[in-house]
């Protein structure tokens, strides 16, 4: 469940050292132009420019990516199929012959819409995830003046969720190997355990490395290196480049608004 | 109940955010008071916040647009205030969003809001009026547990009533509750003993941390060692 995780990725990919504002911007606001769509066009388009650059601007290994795009794309197949059986009112348009279900036109359309957008959104974000690392996202939200507290906790926290799933997956394998779960009933009591210790475990580890930390010189803030580039040298082609990507869009938008497929 | 990137229409995106705002602000303001008294509960706060992300990681897909899982609110509402898991429920939910593709930036005020004010709310409450009527602290964080779990479904079938009210809201929503209880009333009594689990481990290893944040109350250390008077 876990191996989703796309921290390596984030250090490692070929645009890794565009401007972080940049690569922020970029994602954002497709994000919101694909949510403000109401046709299942500009999504669709969005969804795979956005996945072409990330596969090729990026160079995220096309396997990786596949594994990771199932996720979203089972949820948004099973909205789509409920919401054209159970969402629609409008004539039908396709009788499946059991259990009296049919397939609604403004269902249909309403779940296509739904779909698309789920895609372009999931596309925009991983984006984000996929090329810039949490620590350099962490400073942007600090230029944006999030409160100082709520930072410094996200930072323990974003570390806490990698020391409790080392002890997580230590103490899966000692209890697999003493046959934890081997029925159901033990599964479930096993990972009760489980669970109940992590939560210590954390707890613990993170009490010593906050004592760590104080005993030299921690005050509340984590500095880090400081060389992700400022809001300012963007640079006047790149930033020509997303105003014309951003505008061909919105104009898509305005183009497809009354379009439907039905 | 994390709703997905792009299922909501953006005027409920930005509804949603307006009403979960207040509350955490309301959060970060008593996130820095109990932080500036007590530094050492920072490590609690954070854990408090991993485990809310561990649980609410582990999920099945369920109603459209959504999914069912643990999520863990119901402990860290009672410990330290129903706000600061408004607050604390940010960085979860980026993380979640950034990493894992799992709920979405513009329906952040929407998961806020079911996840991070309802849920916690009505924890604190069902905690509070437990231990009034006399409960344990099992039995009464046991409750907690469930209702905050359960209400933060509640609120997410609402979330989904609302922006898709076909043919009525109450259908729509009905609906809604019945396929979340498919999946949600087992895996929120497995949530709720979990969290007896986790209190009680915390009251044996720390009771001095739970004392200081109210949790439980004061008593007189019966078994302190004696200090020898110095003459």
């Amino acid at each position: 469940m876990f191996e989703n995780f796309l921290d390596s990725y984030a250090h490692s990919n070929a645009i890794r050292n565009v401007n972080t504002y940049f690569k922020v911007l970029f994602g954002i606001i497709t994000l919101i132009v694909s949510l403000v769509s109401t046709s299942p066009i500009i999504p669709l388009i969005i969804f795979i420019s956005v996945s072409i650059i990330i596969l090729y601007k990026a160079e995220i290994p096309v396997k990786f990516y596949l594994k990771f795009v199932t996720v979203p794309l089972t949820f948004a197949s099973i909205t789509f199929i409920f919401m054209a059986l159970f969402f629609g009112t409008g004539q039908h348009i396709f009788n499946l012959g059991f259990l009296n279900l049919s397939v609604s036109a403004d269902g249909f359309n309403r779940g296509f819409i739904v779909f698309s957008r789920i895609m372009g959104g999931f596309a925009c974000m991983a984006f984000l995830g996929l090329t810039t690392p949490m620590t350099e996202l962490f400073k942007v939200m600090e230029d944006m003046k999030f409160p100082k507290i709520l930072l410094e906790i996200s930072m323990l926290m974003y570390r806490y969720i990698f020391v409790s799933m080392d002890e997580a997956v230590t103490m899966y394998h000692s209890q697999e190997t003493r046959l934890g779960y081997s029925s159901i009933k033990k599964s479930y009591k096993s990972m009760g355990i489980l669970i109940a210790n992590i939560f210590i475990k954390t707890w613990i580890t993170g009490e010593k490395s906050f004592i760590a930390m104080e005993s030299r010189g921690y005050d509340g803030s984590i500095r880090t290196m400081n060389d992700l580039g400022n809001i300012r040298n963007v640079g006047i082609k790149n930033l020509s480049y997303l105003i014309l990507f951003e505008v061909i869009l919105t104009y898509g938008v305005y183009l497809t608004s009354t379009y439907k497929i039905f | 109940m994390h709703i997905m990137e792009g299922f909501l229409p953006w005027y409920w995106c930005v509804f949603w955010y307006a009403l979960a705002i207040p509350f955490i602000a309301h959060g970060v303001i008593r996130m820095k008071k109990i932080t500036a008294e007590n530094p050492e509960m920072k490590p609690l706060l954070a854990v408090c916040g991993a485990f809310i992300f561990i649980m609410s990681s582990l999920h099945v897909p369920s109603v459209t647009g959504s999914s069912s899982h643990p999520t863990g609110n119901g402990l860290g509402a009672v410990f330290f205030g129903a706000t600061v898991i408004s607050a604390i429920c940010v960085p979860i939910l980026i993380f979640q969003a950034l990493l894992m593709a799992h709920g979405g930036i513009t329906t952040l005020g929407a998961n806020d809001f079911s996840m991070g004010v309802v849920g916690p709310f009505c924890a604190v409450f069902v905690w509070k009026f437990g231990r009034k009527v006399g409960l344990g602290y099992s039995a009464a964080i046991f409750l907690a547990a469930f209702i905050g779990d359960w209400m933060t479904y509640v609120t997410a079938a609402t979330e989904l009533g609302m922006a898709f009210p076909i043919p009525t809201f109450e259908s729509a929503w009905i609906k809604m509750m019945i396929i979340y209880s498919y999946t949600q009333i087992p895996i929120s009594i497995a949530e709720s003993f979990l969290t007896v689990i986790i209190f009680e481990y915390i009251q044996k290893l720390r009771p001095d941390l739970l004392r200081r944040l109210n949790v439980i109350k004061t008593e007189e250390p019966n078994n302190s060692i004696k200090v020898p008077e110095v003459n």
